[in-house]
């Protein structure tokens, strides 16, 4: 029979020898976060357009994603973010950047995102999916109502047209006004 | 025939009676285990039910409602959070 009260007492008393001994032999523990974290990857269903590495395969709080949008006008493009999960994950958003420095009115040079459910909008119930296919949404329907590149946003808003030479252009490196951007096309 | 009984083994199955879905949304463990601070299931990590109807470990649940994000909104729908009265 399965004696689950002596058990717990067992563990209880294993614990108290193993702090009282302060050995260092005390299995580190594993966050709530990491848990969570590696539900959300294993549960990641992702269409071929975006892929996750991870830099050091022991640490799934830190790995980077790359989106290459098969339609709309960043279409051709490869955008790399690090996304950065912190231990109130997921009481807190991961945190995500664009790592290159691109021209689209939600993302601002340094490559701070402006997406609700990074930002105000974030619930715990929400996982890694539904942020990677919001980041992918960025680039099929830019947002002109909420922008963190004004100009870029100005531009989509005014003069559709111009807009998407500004991307066609900071895409493969070039100007866009003063700025230059980083060529983003695939190789 | 008589038949003696010498030994036997009680054994039982437990749920919450919560029958709407099977995970915590925060956590994403099954309600019937644990949030991931406790290590013993049942009275020890209880779950909260919310006048929405919508159910959590209730260690989850309070977390989330002390964080300034949440303001005092249910997870899953976004409704203010009170916890259901029956």
């Amino acid at each position: 029979m399965l004696k689950i009260w002596s058990m717990k007492q067992q563990q209880q008393q294993q614990q108290k020898e193993a702090a009282a001994s302060g050995d260092g032999s005390v299995k580190k523990k594993v966050t709530a976060a990491q848990i969570r974290v590696q539900k959300d990857l294993t549960e990641l269903s992702l269409p071929s357009t975006m892929k996750t590495h991870f830099p050091n395969p022991d640490d799934l709080l830190h790995f980077n994603v790359t989106i290459e949008p098969d339609e709309g006008l960043y279409q051709g493009g490869k955008f790399s973010f690090s996304f950065t999960i912190n231990n109130s994950f997921p009481h807190e958003p991961p945190k995500v950047k664009c790592t290159q420095k691109i021209y689209h009115p939600n993302i601002d040079l340094e490559g701070n995102v402006c997406l609700n459910i990074l930002r105000e909008d974030w619930k715990p119930v929400l996982n890694l999916n539904a942020v990677l296919v919001g980041l992918q949404y960025l680039f099929l329907e830019p947002n002109a109502a909420d922008p963190l590149n004004k100009e870029a946003a100005s531009d989509l808003q005014h003069n559709r047209e111009n807009f998407r030479r500004n991307v066609r252009n900071s895409m493969n490196g070039g100007y866009v006004g003063h700025e230059k951007f980083e060529r983003v096309v695939k190789a | 025939m008589k038949v003696t009984i010498n030994r036997w083994n009680a054994v039982s199955t437990w749920h919450w009676d919560h029958a709407q879905e099977e995970l915590c949304g925060i956590c994403r463990v099954a309600f019937e285990g644990t949030c991931p601070t406790c290590k013993y299931p049942g009275d020890d990590c209880p779950l909260i039910i919310g006048d929405c109807k919508h159910a959590f470990h209730m260690h989850c649940l309070l977390k989330w409602l002390t964080t300034e994000s949440s303001k005092g909104l249910c997870p899953m729908c976004r409704r203010k959070f009170k916890t259901a009265t029956d």
